[in-house]
């Protein structure tokens, strides 16, 4: 009977840790999932999905979340972890990361702090929350996946339909959070630690295999006090702004962007015509253009449309992005 | 879909992630993460990237990666192994990142064609470090693994976390993992908690198939595969010495059937094989491999599945000798190619349906072995070799197992007179007939029950493709029927025309057309061969069904398409016909089974595209031993008419000589 005894405690023994270790991780789920957000947007034709995942940011509502056609919507909806829907209004977004800020009208929010966000290195232990699938509905918890980082590298990623304009550091990790939906949520250590923004479905361009990714906030942080400050927003104007009679084209410069299939394609300069104002320029193909003089434009249409109130008279700066570079340029139309 | 989307995992609440070598400290995931870097860093020294430099783009179907990859050192003089998939596109030219920074020139030394790997050798006068090796007897399911790459960054290494899911995969050639494999880090070790090397990983397929590529589908689905380093090792010197390690084979074929139920038992020996070198017969039960004792087939597999050509095996068998089960010893050395089996000829073809003893004649090939021996049509086959003649089926098996040249006695029936005569086996006879005599004899009792006749839809359970059989009426349940699958081309099929094309062919030879239709109306895919296969099965259920004529037919994409369902269904095809088509571009050519024959029908005009590619087929598959049927379509190129089609059935009418 005592030798019985012996062997049980033993087991016991044995075993405390582990059930320590479960219950530990549980509970770091458990704190994390109230601060994760499912997002309902435009989408649900030709495979693609109408949902995303976001996490809060602040107490009074703001919410950080990866840029995409998810919130290309009249009304984008926010399912909190609580299951409350509530619409969220686009704060602004950063093309150049390809993020986006929301916010919904609600006060007393748990959220992650970004000043607290931690960096990880290879062999972490990390979870992967993310709305992956649209499995989670109403005041589901969002799934979780556990994984470890198998790599901090740069992003090398495949430019297709979904090309992505950062070209950081990310952490690869070896959890399968390349997902339709997981894009926009949080990577965390096992400590429920905030580490990394869940990037976007992409292709390894090396090694053609799909990529599971998540952005370093530190990489964010900053992009997401100036959206939260207003210095990056979406060109809005006023409805009464007075066009020039004869204003630029991209067609007189010489550029030709990547054609515009989706409603936010970013604008990339698919060719530069020879001898053209742009080629004079040193404009190439696959930059990116960020700004038409001061201002922001993410898409396609919108570098168009800015360009209208531009006068033909008058010379155009572009901010462009060539891989990691910013370069500023000069247009003008030759006499 | 990619299995990656199959497989999203959830929710990992995971039980027993606690390893026991971490210690009871307070954060057991803090532990854990210390011991996995450490792992990782303890063979980082061994783990090398490989870049490549030209080469192809695309083989066959499939891009191929041209990012870096990486290679494990197994030697100190600077032998480096890594995975065949990063190399399937011939670089021009393979870099090497040293553990110093260096870079160096690699050459591929060898190769072995059983798990995928290949040797690379850099000249250095660093004195690289080497990994320990697990091994296999201390390796245990469940316990820590971690795969490490290093694609990312030279300075860098890739790592994923998993347990060992399994230790005898692939015929006992790999084992398995649950950690992501994928080209990130193909060619890498896959490491024990203490950071020695279980093995190296490799994109093998759990079907064997595939080559180079195969199992790469598969990637980061929680299916990953390492060779073991321990048996790399063992053949490290031949690999060194610049000898390509094949798998190895002996050459036998085992009684068709489930390979988890059946004994061992030999069918067939190829002369000039290694097993009938080393005195093997058919009728032999193996009972042993190397001291390793064999129940059932299956265990064969696994004890071949990690042999190379050149090893030897001690085996041990049970043989019948005047009635008493006798074990014998004897040792076989393996090869890398078998010398193709001839199937020796008879003479005959059978009649069909009819329950009275024996195999009536209903035809006997002039010049042939039965012709000599005075066998006439009407005649009954009762007994060969003293042994009472069950069916078709089973007597083609018999004459398989008997060498060309070996003589045979026979007894027949001519009206009620009994006959003997003896042969000698003669070379396969791949002639059409013509003219040739019903195969049906006498009246048959009316069938109880009428089955459906004319055009039947076939549904299957989970498939998108359509399915039509064209069922003669004439169609009696005492007559085995051949099945004619004639694979059209992409798109609906008109009934009508179908009908109107094979509809007395049909009953005039007992044979149910059946046609499968592509998924997609725009093209074949190669996966589809797996819906035939179960449209065929699901016929045979249903209808009597003769399987020793049975033949995969198609023209151009649908030619393509009946090679590749041929060549992967053995068990079931006794025929494959192509019209200007080819077979798929990656096939390797087939070898000629004693158990599963095959014979080839290959029509093309003189004028063809296809010509020269199915003059080449021929040529192979001739030299291979296959009975191959060449039908001319004449000088331009056109699709098959009346007559052409009167041939095909008469060939396939054919099928069931011996």
């Amino acid at each position: 009977m005592i030798r019985y005894f012996t062997f049980l405690a033993l087991i016991l023994l044995g075993f405390t840790p582990n059930a320590q270790a479960q219950q530990s991780l549980a509970k770091v789920i458990s704190t994390v999932q109230p601060r994760m957000v499912k997002l309902y947007g435009a989408g649900g034709v030709q495979g693609l999905e109408a949902y995303q995942s976001a996490f809060l940011i602040s107490n009074e509502g703001h919410i950080l979340t990866a840029w995409s056609y998810v919130l290309d919507a009249d009304v984008i909806t926010a399912t909190l972890d609580d299951g409350r829907k509530l619409t969220a209004e686009m704060v602004g977004m950063d093309p150049r990361l390809e993020i986006a800020v929301l916010k919904v009208d609600a006060q007393d929010l748990p959220h992650f702090n970004l000043d607290e966000a931690i960096t990880l290195e290879a062999g972490q232990r990390v979870l992967a929350f993310s709305n992956l699938y649209g499995v989670a509905t109403g005041n589901e918890p969002t799934s979780v996946l556990r994984g470890i980082v198998s790599a901090k590298a740069d992003l090398a990623a495949r430019r297709g339909a979904f090309e992505t304009n950062y070209r950081g550091k990310v952490y690869v990790v070896d959890a399968m959070t390349n997902n339709p939906g997981a894009a926009g949520g949080a990577l965390t250590d096992s400590k429920g630690r905030l580490a990394g923004l869940i990037g976007k479905e992409l292709r390894n361009s090396q090694t053609n295999t799909w990529l599971n990714f998540a952005i370093p906030i530190g990489e964010l942080a900053q992009a997401v006090v100036d959206i939260r400050a207003g210095k990056l927003r979406a060109a809005s104007r006023n409805e009464t702004a007075k066009k020039p009679k004869e204003s630029h084209t991209l067609a007189q410069f010489g550029i030709r962007l990547v054609p515009d299939f989706l409603p936010k394609t970013p604008p990339f300069v698919e060719s530069v015509k020879p001898m053209s104002p742009a080629a004079k320029a040193d404009i190439r193909t696959d930059d990116l253009i960020l700004f038409v003089n001061e201002h922001l434009v993410p898409s396609h249409k919108q570098v168009v449309e800015e360009l209208t109130f531009v006068d033909r008279v008058d010379p155009v700066r572009l901010t462009i992005q060539r891989g990691q570079e910013l370069l500023e340029v000069q247009l003008t139309l030759e006499p | 879909m990619t299995v990656r989307q199959l497989l999203p995992l959830f929710a990992g609440l995971l039980l027993g992630w606690f390893s026991a070598t971490a210690g009871a400290q307070d954060d057991p995931f803090e532990q854990e993460e210390k011991a996995i870097t450490a792992a990782a860093q303890k063979v980082a020294s061994c783990v090398v990237r490989i870049e490549t430099v030209g080469g192809l783009e695309k083989v066959g179907k499939v891009f191929v990666a041209s990012g870096p990859t990486t290679g494990l050192i197994v030697d100190a003089d600077g032998y480096i192994i890594s995975s065949a998939y990063s190399f399937v596109q011939k670089p021009t030219s393979i870099l090497v990142t040293l553990p110093s920074g260096s870079r160096a020139a690699a050459t591929i030394v060898a190769r072995d064609h059983a798990r995928m790997l290949v040797l690379l050798k850099v000249t250095t006068n660093e004195k690289l470090p080497t990994p320990t090796a697990v091994p296999r007897s201390e390796m245990l399911v469940g316990q820590w693994t971690i795969a490490v790459g290093r694609t990312f960054d030279a300075t860098q290494l890739s790592m994923s976390a998993g347990i060992l899911s399994a230790k005898e995969r692939i015929w006992s050639k790999a084992i398995q993992t649950d950690a992501k494999i994928s080209p990130t880090n193909y060619g890498g070790p896959l490491v024990d908690i203490q950071g020695r090397v279980l093995g190296v990983l490799a994109p093998l397929s759990p079907q064997g198939g595939g080559g180079e590529l195969g199992g790469a589908e598969w990637y980061d689905s929680g299916i990953g595969f390492a060779v073991p380093l321990v048996d790399i090792q063992r053949h490290l010197s031949t690999l060194k010495s610049g000898k390509d390690l094949y798998p190895g084979l002996i050459g036998i074929s085992l009684k068709p059937g489930d390979i988890y139920v059946l004994p061992a038992e030999i069918v067939a020996v190829p002369p000039n094989s290694p097993a009938a070198k080393a005195g093997l017969k058919a009728g032999d039960v193996i009972t042993s491999i190397d001291g390793q004792p064999i129940v059932r087939q299956a265990q064969l597999k696994h004890a071949f599945g990690p042999k190379y050509a050149g090893e030897k095996v001690k085996l041990t068998v049970t043989r019948k000798i005047d009635n008493d089960h006798k074990q014998l010893d004897f040792e076989a050395e393996l090869t890398d190619e078998l010398i193709p089996y001839e199937h020796p000829f008879f003479g005959v073809l059978p009649m069909r349906g009819g329950g009275a003893k024996g195999i009536g004649v209903r035809y006997v090939f002039p010049g042939s072995p039965a012709a000599e021996m005075g066998l006439n049509a009407g005649d009954r086959i009762v007994a060969l070799a003293g042994l009472d003649v069950e069916n078709v089926a089973a007597t083609q098996q018999f004459i398989s197992s008997r060498e060309l040249g070996s003589k045979l006695e026979v007894k027949w029936l001519r009206g009620d007179e009994e006959k003997n005569g003896e042969l000698k086996l003669a070379k396969f006879n791949a002639d059409v007939p013509q003219d040739l005599p019903s195969a049906v004899s006498g009246d048959l009792p009316q069938p109880a029950e009428k089955a459906a006749t004319g055009i039947v839809e076939i549904k299957l359970p989970e498939e998108k493709n359509n399915c039509l059989a064209l069922v003669p009426e004439n169609y009696h349940p005492q007559v085995p029927q051949g099945v004619l699958v004639y694979l059209p081309p992409p798109g609906p099929s008109d009934k009508e025309k179908l009908s109107l094309r094979f509809k007395s062919l049909a009953e005039k030879n007992q044979v149910i057309v059946l046609v499968p239709q592509s998924a997609d109306p725009k093209k074949w895919d190669p996966t589809e061969s797996g819906f035939i296969r179960k449209a065929l099965e699901d016929l045979s259920a249903h209808y009597t069904i003769d399987p020793t004529r049975v033949a995969s037919f198609g023209a151009e994409a649908g030619g393509t398409m009946a090679f590749l369902t041929a060549a992967e269904h053995r068990d079931k095809f006794r025929g494959v016909a192509v019209a200007e088509g080819s077979p798929p571009a990656r096939m390797k050519a087939p070898e000629t089974d004693p158990v599963n024959r095959l014979a080839v029908f290959l029509a093309a005009a003189a004028k063809s595209p296809h010509k020269g590619v199915l003059d080449a087929a021929a040529a192979k598959l001739k030299e291979s031993k296959f009975p191959v049927t060449e039908h001319s379509l004449g000088d331009a190129v056109r699709s098959f008419d009346a007559n052409d089609d009167a041939q095909l059935f008469r060939w396939l009418d054919g099928l069931d000589r011996f």
